[in-house]
C-alpha cells in the first residue's frame, strides 16, 4: 500500500512499512548515514540520520523510523544539523591518521604528491603527469626549481632522507613532454572572456584553469616571451628554457591566447582591458630589487639580482668584472652568484649578515656553489660601498654575531662594534628581496607594503571583477608554486564569479596526526636517490643545465620509497566528506585519541583499527549476509574494538577472503590490497564486467588507473567470491603489457582452456583474426567458461594444421585434466614456444592484452558482450530469486 | 521460641554468619528453633536476629558472637529481659514502623529456602486464583485497575506491556524478568530475590499467563550468587509442588521457569540489550521498534519487567487492584522500593507508599544525615537519574513530580550526600562508570560520555577551562538526543543535574581553582596557622613525603609543590593549626 509524507517541504510518495531514509533516498533526498546498509539489519550507531518529525519532540533515526502517511519530516534542521555535526566531531575526535598526506598539505598549490610518486612507482607516468596537471600546468619547469616545501614535510626523512618529490615530478614531466605529450580536455566555450595581465606562472596557471573551464583567456605580457620569473629570474643551468618554452605550448595549445610585450598603461590602459573582458586577474609580479640603503648603493656596478638575472636571460652582454659580490642568503642570491662565476668573475663573495645555518637557500644550491668557487662571508654586513668616480671599487663589511633570537626564530645579527673588513670589487649584487611596479595599475588599492591588496580567500581587489594574485599582492614576493596555488584557486573564484557567485576558496578540513606520533622502526633505511649532474669543472664556465634528471629505474626506485603517509581510502571516505559537508571543529573534543598503530594485514586485507569507526558493517556483513564469523566486537565503551575471532590472523579465522566487509566499510579501517606493486591513493576509473572465474558470471566493476586493474569489486550488493574479488592480485601478469612479436613472426596456433576470462578470450580472438593464426579450445562443456569460448565461436581443438610452427597455450589446464591433449602439444613445448598463463618455466611470459581488460572493454567490447551480459543476468537473477545462493556461488568457484 | 537470623547478602557481610553458628551451638534445641531469613532491609542494624517469643517480636541487633551467646542463654533460660539491651531502640524501630510494605512483605520474615514459609501464608494463592477463576484479560485488567508501573526506572504501566505482548502474534512467547541490578548503590531487587524468591516466581508465572508465555527465564547478574542459589532452591522446589512446568495446578496451562546468569554488564538492563545477551551475543542494545513485545527473544513476542514489578503482582491479585491503587499519587500507585544509602543515619531499604516526600524518607525514615552533618542533595536512579537539592525536599516521590526536578524515579537508588560531598566530582564519579559500560555501540554514548569524563576530570582536576561548562552541556543535549539506548540517553543526567543546581560548584572549580566540599585533592591547599601552631614537629615527623618544615617551638609551614594532600597532618595536629583551603 502506498503512503504519502512530506520530506523538506516535498510531497513523497512512499511504501507503506519503508523507513524514512529509503523514502527519502528513493526521491533523491540525501540522507548521511555511516552503519546502515539495506543487506543487514538495522543497527542505529551512527546516529548521523536523524531528522525532525512533526508532532514528536525526540530525533528520529531515519534508517528505524518507518515512513507514515501524513508524516511531515525535517531533515535539515538547524537541530538535525547541530546534531550530526557533534556526532562527526566525536567520531573524528577519535579517528587516528592522515586524509592526506604532509607533502601535499605543505604545498601551496595543494600537489597530490602522494599520488604523483605513487603512480611513477608503478610506472604509470601519463596518469602521473594528469594528476599533477590538475594542480598545476608547468610541472617540468617547477620541478627543476621548487624550492619543494613538500620534502620539507616529507616523512621519509624521520627514517633517512625525504623523498626526492620535486625532481620525481620533473623526471615523469619530462617523460610525458618526449611524446604522447598529455593535454587536457577543454569544456565547451562559455562565450565568457577573461584578461590574464602577466605570463608569469601565476598568470600561465590561472589562464590553464580557466581555459580548462572553457572561458576565453588572454594572456597579456609585458616581455617579449611568457614565462615571468622563471624565465627572467631563474638561470639557464637551472631551469631550461627549451623546457619551459614546450610547457608554454601546451597552454597555447589548448586555446589560450599570449600576447608579449604589451605594457599595460602604455600599450593599453587598464580601464580599457576592464571594459574589454568579462573578468581582469592581475598577475604582474614583483619585478624591482629591494634596495639596502647603504651609502654608495647608487654607483655604477651595483646590480639588483633580478635585474642581473634579467639582462643574462634576454641574452645581452654583461660585464661583471673579475671581483664579484652578492649581498643575500635566499635563492636568488644562489642564482646571482652561481650566474657570476658563469659570467667569468673569478672571485664571487656571498655577503650574508647571519651563518650558514640561518640561510634560507636551498643546502643544494649552496653546496654546488661552493664546489664552484663561490666564498661565503657569513657573519658580515655591507655598510658602505666605495667607489671611484661613480664606479664601484669595494665594500666595507661589519662583522657581525648572532644575539637573541628575532620574532622569525632565527637569531638576530648584532654588529661586533669597531670590526670591520674591506673587499675591493668590480660589481655587487644586492639580491636581498623585490618589490611589484604598480605603475599603470594605480586604481587598484594597494598595501602599506605597496603591493595589491586582495582578499585572502577571494582574491578580489577594490575593482569589481578585478582579481589579483601572486607576488604583486599582498605581502609580496614568495616561491612559484605559492603564486600557482593562489592562481589555482583564483581560476574557481572566476568561473564561479563569471556565473554570478561569489564564492571564495575555503581549506578543507582533513585528520592528521602528529608526524612524532608515528612508529618509523618499522621501516627500513633506504638512501635517497641521488640527481646525477655535471661536474663543477664541466659547469662552471657555461649555462648548460647542471642536472641531468633520474633515470627511469632511479625515479622508480626513488618513489617506492613514499611511505604512504595519506589514507588510502581517501576518494572512497564516507567520513571525510559528510566531515566538510558539516563544516566539523573536532578539536574542542580533544582528548585521548586511539595510537594502535597496529598494521594489521594479510595478503589481501588490511586493517587499521584506528580508523575504524565501529559502524559494525563489517561485522554485521561478514555474519549475516556471508553466514561467517570471522570478525567480532571485544570490549566495551571508548576500548571497543573490530578483531578476528578470538584476536587470531584474519587468515586462521572462517575468513573466505569474499571483501565485503571492506566493500562496506566507509572509512579506510578496511582496504584491499591493490594489484599496484605500490599502493597509491589515486581516483580510480571503473569499468563495468563480468567475472569469468566460473560460470556465475558475476557482474564485476573493475577499478583501473592506466593500464592497470587495480582492484576488482562487487556490484550493485553483489557478492563476489575470493577468485573474483581477489583475483587481480594474483593475475598480476596478466594485466601487463607484454610482447608477442616473437610469436606473431611464425605461423602458430592459439589454444585456449576452459578458464579463461571472456574478456582475455575475445582478445585473443582478436589477436588470430589479425594475424591470420587458428585458435582452439580444449575445453568441455563442463568448463568454468564454455558459453563464452562457444558464444566467441572457437573451435574445439582436434589436431593442429602442418604449418605450425608454435603454439601460444593459454591456460589449457595442461598439468591437470587435459592430459589428452599433452601428448599432441608436447613437441612445440619443446621448441621453445610454449606458454601458459602464468608464464613460469616458458621462455616467454603469455600475457593476454595489449592494453587492459578494461580498456579493452571500453574500446572495443561493447557491442560483442550484449548477448553474454544478458545471459549472465539470468544467472544473477537465478542467485537473486533464491534459485542459487551466495553460500554455493562461493563453493563454486574453484579458487577455494 | 522461634529464632531467625537475617541472612541477606548485607547480614551476612555484617557476620550473620557468626551469630548464626553461635546460636546454634549455644541454644537448646528441645524448645526452640533456629532458623534463616532474608534481609529486613535495616542492613545498617545487620546482624539482626529476630526471636519471636510468646510476649511478641523481640528484635536485637548489631549481634556478634558474643552478644549472640548472650541471646542463646537468655533464650534458653526464657530470660530475654537479660539482654533487653540489644534489642532495637524505639528510634531505630521507626524505620519499619513507617514503612508500607508490599513488594518486601515477606522479606526478613519468611525462611526464603523453605517453600513452606511462604505456603503457609498465601504463598501461590494468587497464582490458584488466577489460574481458577481468571482468564488471562482479566488479569491483565486488575494489574490495569492497580496502576502498577515499571519498577526498573521508566515507570512504564505494566499492564501495557503485557496486552502488547498478548496481543503480538505468535505460539512462543516468553516472559522475563530483568534482575540485572547495576545502579552503583541499589539493591532493591537482590533483597527480593534472597529474601523472597517464590513472591517473585509467583508474580512471573502470573504475568507468563497474562500474556500466554510458556517460557518465563531470570536474567540475574552473576554477581548475585547467594540470589541465584536461593532462586534455583526455589524454583527446583516449586517445580516439585507443581507450581511450574506442564499443566500447573492441574490447569491448562503449562510454564517452564530458568535463571539466566548474566556477566555483569550494566547496559544488559537495557531490556533489548538484555535480549542479546539472553541469545549468547554481545550485550548490545538493538534498535526500537521493533519492541520486544512485538520482537523479542528469538525475535518472537517477549515482555520483560523488573524484579519489584512483579514482586507486587501476587499482592494485587489477593487484594485486588484497587487496593494497590488508593496507594500514592495520580501519576503514580502503590508502593516504592528504595535502596537508601549514602550519608544516612539509617541506611536500607525502604518501601513506602507514592506520595510520600523525599523529606519523609531520608528524614523520618532514614534518621538524617550522619555525623549530624547537613543535608546537600540525593542522587535518585544512580547513573542515570539525577541529583535533587535540598530546596526540593519536599518534592513527592512521584513518577512525574521526580522527573521535573531533572532526576527520575529510577530503579530505586537513593543516595544522600552532605556536604562533604563535590558535586562536580560526584557527576564525574558517574560518568566514569556510564563512559566504562558504555557497550560502544552509538557514537553518542561512546565517545560522547568519554568526552564528558574527560572534561569533568579536568575540572575537578584543576585544568577546567572557561568554556567547558558550555561544552558539557552542548554534550549533554547531543548525546540525550542521539543516543540510542536509555543508558546513553540518561548518561547526562548526573552532569544535567549537577548543573542545574550546583553550577557555582562548577564555576568554582573552573575559574577559582577551588573545591568548597574539600573533595578534589587537586584543587587543595594545606597550610599552617602560624598563629596556631606550638611548633610540636608532629606533623613534619608524620608528613611521609618530608613536605614540612619548620623548627622546635616555631611554627611550620608546607611546601605544597611536595605535598601530596594526605592528610596525615591535619590528623596529628592537636591545635588544629593545619588548614585545608
Amino acid at each position: 500500500m502506498s503512503i504519502t509524507l512530506t520530506i523538506d517541504g516535498k510531497k513523497i510518495i512512499a511504501q507503506e512499512g519503508m523507513s524514512i531514509l529509503n523514502a527519502a533516498s528513493e526521491n533523491g533526498i540525501k540522507i548521511p548515514n555511516l552503519c546502515y546498509d539495506g543487506r543487514v539489519e538495522l543497527y542505529g550507531a551512527c546516529g548521523l540520520c536523524t531528522v525532525e518529525v512533526e508532532g514528536n519532540p525526540k530525533l528520529l533515526r531515519a534508517c528505524s523510523t518507518k515512513a507514515a502517511d501524513g508524516m511531515v519530516v525535517h531533515t535539515q534542521t538547524e537541530r538535525v544539523k547541530s546534531s550530526r555535526k557533534v556526532a562527526l566531531e566525536l567520531l573524528l575526535s577519535d579517528h587516528t591518521g592522515d586524509c592526506v598526506a604532509p607533502c601535499s598539505k605543505a604545498c601551496p598549490a595543494g600537489t597530490d604528491c602522494q599520488g604523483y610518486v605513487g603512480l611513477i612507482a608503478n610506472g604509470e607516468y601519463t596518469e602521473a603527469v594528469k594528476l599533477i596537471k590538475d594542480k598545476l600546468p608547468l610541472p617540468a619547469s617547477i620541478g627543476r626549481i621548487c624550492p619543494h616545501p613538500c620534502e620539507k614535510a616529507c616523512r621519509r626523512q624521520y627514517v633517512d632522507e625525504p623523498i626526492s618529490i620535486a625532481f620525481l615530478k620533473s623526471f615523469v614531466s619530462d617523460t610525458d613532454l618526449s611524446e604522447n605529450t598529455y593535454i587536457p580536455e577543454t569544456e565547451p566555450d562559455t562565450n565568457k572572456k577573461v584578461a590574464v595581465i602577466g605570463g608569469g606562472p601565476a598568470g600561465l596557471t590561472a589562464a590553464y584553469f580557466l581555459r580548462k573551464n572553457g572561458h576565453s583567456v588572454t594572456v597579456f605580457e609585458q616581455m617579449e616571451k611568457m614565462g615571468g620569473m622563471l624565465r627572467y629570474g631563474i638561470p639557464e643551468y637551472r631551469l631550461p628554457k627549451a623546457v619551459l618554452d614546450k610547457e608554454i605550448k601546451l597552454i597555447e595549445d589548448m586555446g589560450v591566447t599570449l600576447k608579449n610585450n604589451v605594457n599595460i598603461g602604455k600599450d593599453i590602459s587598464f580601464e580599457q582591458i576592464q571594459k574589454d573582458f568579462d573578468a581582469t586577474l592581475v598577475a604582474i609580479g614583483a619585478w624591482n630589487s629591494s634596495k639596502m640603503r647603504v651609502p654608495g648603493e647608487d654607483l655604477d656596478g651595483v646590480w639588483g639580482g633580478i635585474d642581473l638575472l634579467r639582462e643574462v636571460a634576454l641574452g645581452n652582454k654583461v660585464n661583471l668584472g673579475k671581483n664579484v659580490a652578492v649581498c643575500g642568503g635566499g635563492n636568488t642570491a644562489m642564482d646571482a652568484c652561481r650566474t657570476a662565476v658563469r659570467l667569468g668573475a673569478e672571485n664571487v663573495y656571498v655577503i650574508y649578515r647571519r651563518t650558514k645555518d640561518e640561510m634560507p637557500a636551498d643546502p643544494q644550491e649552496i653546496l654546488e656553489s661552493e664546489e664552484e668557487g663561490v666564498v661565503y662571508k657569513y657573519l658580515t654586513n655591507p655598510i658602505e660601498f666605495t667607489g671611484e668616480n661613480g664606479k664601484l671599487n669595494g665594500v666595507i663589511l661589519q662583522k657581525m654575531e648572532l644575539g637573541e633570537p628575532d620574532e622569525s626564530g632565527r637569531r638576530r645579527p648584532v654588529a661586533i662594534e669597531g670590526e670591520t673588513e674591506e673587499i675591493a670589487l668590480d660589481s655587487v649584487i644586492m639580491a636581498i628581496g623585490q618589490y611589484p611596479n604598480l605603475s599603470g595599475f594605480e586604481a587598484l588599492e594597494a598595501t602599506r607594503k605597496n603591493t595589491i591588496s586582495a582578499d585572502e580567500s577571494r582574491f578580489t581587489t577594490s575593482l569589481q571583477g578585478v582579481f589579483a594574485v601572486g607576488d604583486a599582492t599582498n605581502k609580496g614576493a614568495d616561491i612559484a608554486i605559492a603564486a600557482i596555488g593562489e592562481a589555482q584557486k583564483v581560476s574557481v573564484v572566476i568561473d564561479r564569479y563569471l556565473n554570478g557567485e561569489t564564492v571564495g576558496y575555503k581549506k578543507p578540513y582533513f585528520v592528521e596526526r602528529e608526524s612524532k606520533d608515528i612508529d618509523y622502526s618499522k621501516f627500513s633505511k633506504l638512501p635517497r636517490a641521488k640527481m646525477p649532474h655535471m661536474t663543477p669543472t664541466d659547469r662552471k664556465n657555461n649555462f648548460k643545465e647542471v642536472n641531468f634528471g633520474f633515470s627511469e629505474e632511479q625515479a622508480k626506485k626513488e618513489a617506492m620509497r613514499c611511505l604512504e603517509c595519506g589514507c588510502h581510502d581517501y576518494f572512497e571516505c564516507k567520513l571525510i566528506s559528510y566531515a566538510n559537508d558539516y563544516d566539523v571543529n573536532p578539536s574542542r573534543f580533544d582528548g585521548e585519541k586511539h595510537n594502535r598503530n597496529q598494521e594489521n594485514a594479510n595478503d589481501l586485507i588490511a586493517r587499521n583499527t584506528d580508523k575504524c569507526i565501529l559502524c559494525g558493517l563489517c561485522v554485521r556483513v561478514c555474519e549475516e549476509v556471508m553466514g561467517k564469523s570471522a570478525i567480532g566486537l571485544i570490549n566495551r565503551g571508548f576500548n571497543t574494538l573490530v578483531e578476528p575471532e578470538l584476536s587470531k590472523p584474519l587468515k586462521e579465522t572462517d575468513c573466505i577472503a569474499c571483501g565485503q566487509c571492506v566493500a562496506l566499510c566507509p572509512t579506510g579501517a578496511l582496504r584491499e590490497k591493490t594489484a599496484f606493486s605500490k599502493n597509491v591513493p589515486v581516483k580510480e576509473k571503473s569499468q563495468m564486467s563480468i567475472c569469468t572465474n566460473c560460470s556465475n558470471l558475476c557482474d564485476i566493476d573493475y577499478r583501473y588507473i592506466g593500464s592497470t586493474v587495480t582492484r576488482a569489486l562487487p556490484v550493485n550488493n553483489g557478492i563476489l567470491c575470493k577468485g573474483g574479488r581477489f583475483g587481480v592480485l594474483n593475475d598480476k601478469a596478466q594485466n601487463q603489457i607484454d610482447d608477442l612479436s616473437a610469436l606473431v613472426n611464425t605461423d602458430f596456433a592459439i589454444v585456449v582452456g576452459g578458464r579463461v576470462s571472456a574478456e582475455a578470450l575475445f582478445v585473443l580472438k582478436k589477436f588470430s583474426e589479425e594475424n591470420n593464426a587458428s585458435i582452439y579450445t580444449v575445453a568441455n562443456e563442463t568448463d568454468a567458461n564454455y558459453y563464452a569460448i562457444s558464444k566467441l565461436g572457437i573451435k574445439e581443438y582436434n589436431t593442429l594444421p602442418q604449418n605450425i610452427k608454435s603454439v601460444l597455450l593459454v591456460n589449457a589446464q595442461i598439468e591437470t585434466n587435459a592430459n589428452k591433449y599433452v601428448a599432441a602439444l608436447s613437441p612445440y613445448c619443446e621448441n621453445g614456444t610454449f606458454f601458459d598463463k602464468y608464464g613460469n618455466k616458458k621462455t616467454q611470459k603469455a600475457i593476454f592484452t595489449k592494453e587492459t581488460f578494461a580498456e579493452v572493454i571500453n574500446k572495443k567490447l561493447k557491442n560483442s558482450y550484449d548477448d553474454i551480459t544478458c545471459e549472465a543476468e539470468k544467472e544473477i537473477n537465478a542467485v537473486s530469486t533464491g534459485k542459487v545462493t551466495n553460500e554455493e556461488i562461493i563453493k563454486s568457484s574453484s579458487l577455494f | 521460641m522461634k529464632i531467625a537470623v537475617g541472612q541477606g547478602s548485607c547480614g551476612i557481610a555484617a557476620g550473620a554468619m557468626k551469630a548464626y553458628e553461635v546460636l546454634s551451638s549455644n541454644l537448646d534445641f528441645s524448645d526452640n528453633q533456629l532458623t534463616v531469613t532474608g534481609c529486613i532491609g535495616m542492613c545498617y542494624l545487620e546482624p539482626i536476629v529476630d526471636v519471636y517469643a510468646d510476649d511478641g517480636l523481640h528484635r536485637f541487633v548489631k549481634v556478634n558472637g558474643e552478644i549472640a551467646e548472650k541471646i542463646a542463654n537468655a533464650v534458653n533460660e526464657n530470660n530475654l529481659i537479660s539482654v533487653k539491651e540489644y534489642e532495637i531502640s524505639d528510634d531505630d524501630k521507626q524505620f519499619l514502623d513507617k514503612q508500607t510494605r508490599i513488594a518486601l512483605r515477606h522479606c526478613g520474615i519468611i525462611n526464603p529456602e523453605i517453600i513452606e514459609d511462604y505456603t503457609d501464608g498465601d504463598g501461590y494463592k494468587a497464582l490458584e486464583k488466577v489460574l481458577t477463576t481468571m482468564s488471562a484479560e482479566d488479569v491483565i485488567e486488575e494489574i490495569k485497575v492497580s496502576g502498577l508501573a515499571g519498577r526498573g526506572g521508566a515507570g512504564f504501566p505494566t499492564w501495557f506491556k503485557w496486552n502488547a505482548a498478548r496481543q503480538s502474534q505468535g505460539e512462543k512467547k516468553y516472559l522475563i524478568c530483568n534482575a540485572d541490578e547495576g545502579d552503583p548503590g541499589a539493591f532493591m531487587d537482590r533483597a527480593v530475590i534472597e529474601g523472597d524468591p517464590h513472591n517473585l516466581i509467583e508474580g512471573m508465572l502470573i504475568g507468563a499467563y497474562a500474556i500466554g508465555a510458556g517460557e518465563a527465564i531470570v536474567y540475574v547478574r552473576a554477581e548475585y550468587p547467594l540470589a541465584i542459589r536461593r532462586l534455583q532452591n526455589a524454583i527446583e522446589q516449586a517445580k516439585a509442588k507443581g507450581f511450574i512446568g506442564q499443566n500447573i495446578m492441574g490447569t491448562s496451562f503449562s510454564c517452564d521457569f530458568r535463571i539466566k546468569a548474566g556477566a555483569g554488564a550494566f547496559v544488559c538492563g537495557e531490556e533489548t540489550a538484555l535480549i542479546e545477551s539472553l541469545e549468547g551475543s554481545r550485550g548490545m542494545p538493538r534498535l526500537k521498534p521493533p519492541f520486544p513485545a512485538q520482537s523479542g527473544y528469538w525475535r518472537k513476542p517477549s515482555n520483560i519487567n523488573n524484579v519489584e514489578t512483579f514482586a507486587n503482582v501476587s499482592w494485587i491479585i489477593l487484594n485486588g487492584g484497587s487496593a494497590f491503587s488508593s496507594m500514592g499519587t495520580e501519576n503514580s500507585k502503590g508502593t516504592k522500593v528504595f535502596a537508601l544509602t549514602g550519608k544516612i543515619k539509617r541506611g536500607g531499604l525502604v518501601e513506602i507508599p507514592m506520595g510520600k516526600t523525599l523529606r519523609d524518607v531520608i528524614f523520618d525514615i532514614g534518621g538524617g544525615i550522619k555525623n549530624n552533618k547537613n543535608f546537600k542533595a540525593v542522587q535518585m536512579g544512580g547513573p542515570s537519574g539525577g541529583c535533587i537539592p535540598k530546596e526540593l525536599l519536599d518534592t513527592v516521590i512521584d513518577y512525574k513530580a521526580l522527573s521535573q526536578t531533572g532526576a527520575i524515579m529510577g530503579s530505586g537508588g537513593m543516595v544522600v550526600m552532605d556536604d562533604s560531598t563535590c558535586m562536580v566530582e560526584m557527576a564525574r564519579f558517574f560518568l566514569d562508570f556510564t563512559a566504562k559500560e558504555s557497550c560502544g555501540k552509538c557514537v553518542h554514548c561512546r565517545l560522547g560520555t568519554k568526552r564528558m569524563l574527560e572534561i569533568l576530570t579536568r575540572i575537578t582536576e584543576g585544568n577546567g577551562k572557561e568554556e567547558d561548562i558550555e561544552l558539557l552541556e552542548e554534550l549533554c543535549l547531543a548525546i540525550k538526543d542521539g543516543a540510542l539506548c536509555g543508558l546513553g540517553q540518561t548518561a547526562p543526567n548526573p552532569v544535567l543535574t549537577t548543573l542545574k543546581y550546583f553550577k557555582n560548584e562548577y564555576v568554582e572549580h573552573i575559574t577559582e581553582k577551588k573545591c568548597e566540599a574539600h573533595e578534589c585533592t587537586n584543587l587543595l591547599r594545606y597550610e599552617i596557622n602560624a598563629d596556631a601552631c606550638k611548633g610540636c614537629t608532629l606533623c613534619a615527623k608524620k608528613c611521609p613525603v618530608g613536605a614540612i618544615n619548620g623548627t622546635v617551638k616555631n611554627p611550620h609551614s608546607i611546601d605544597m609543590e611536595k605535598c601530596i594532600k594526605c592528610g596525615n597532618c591535619i590528623n596529628v595536629c592537636k591545635f588544629n593549626a593545619v588548614e585545608v583551603k
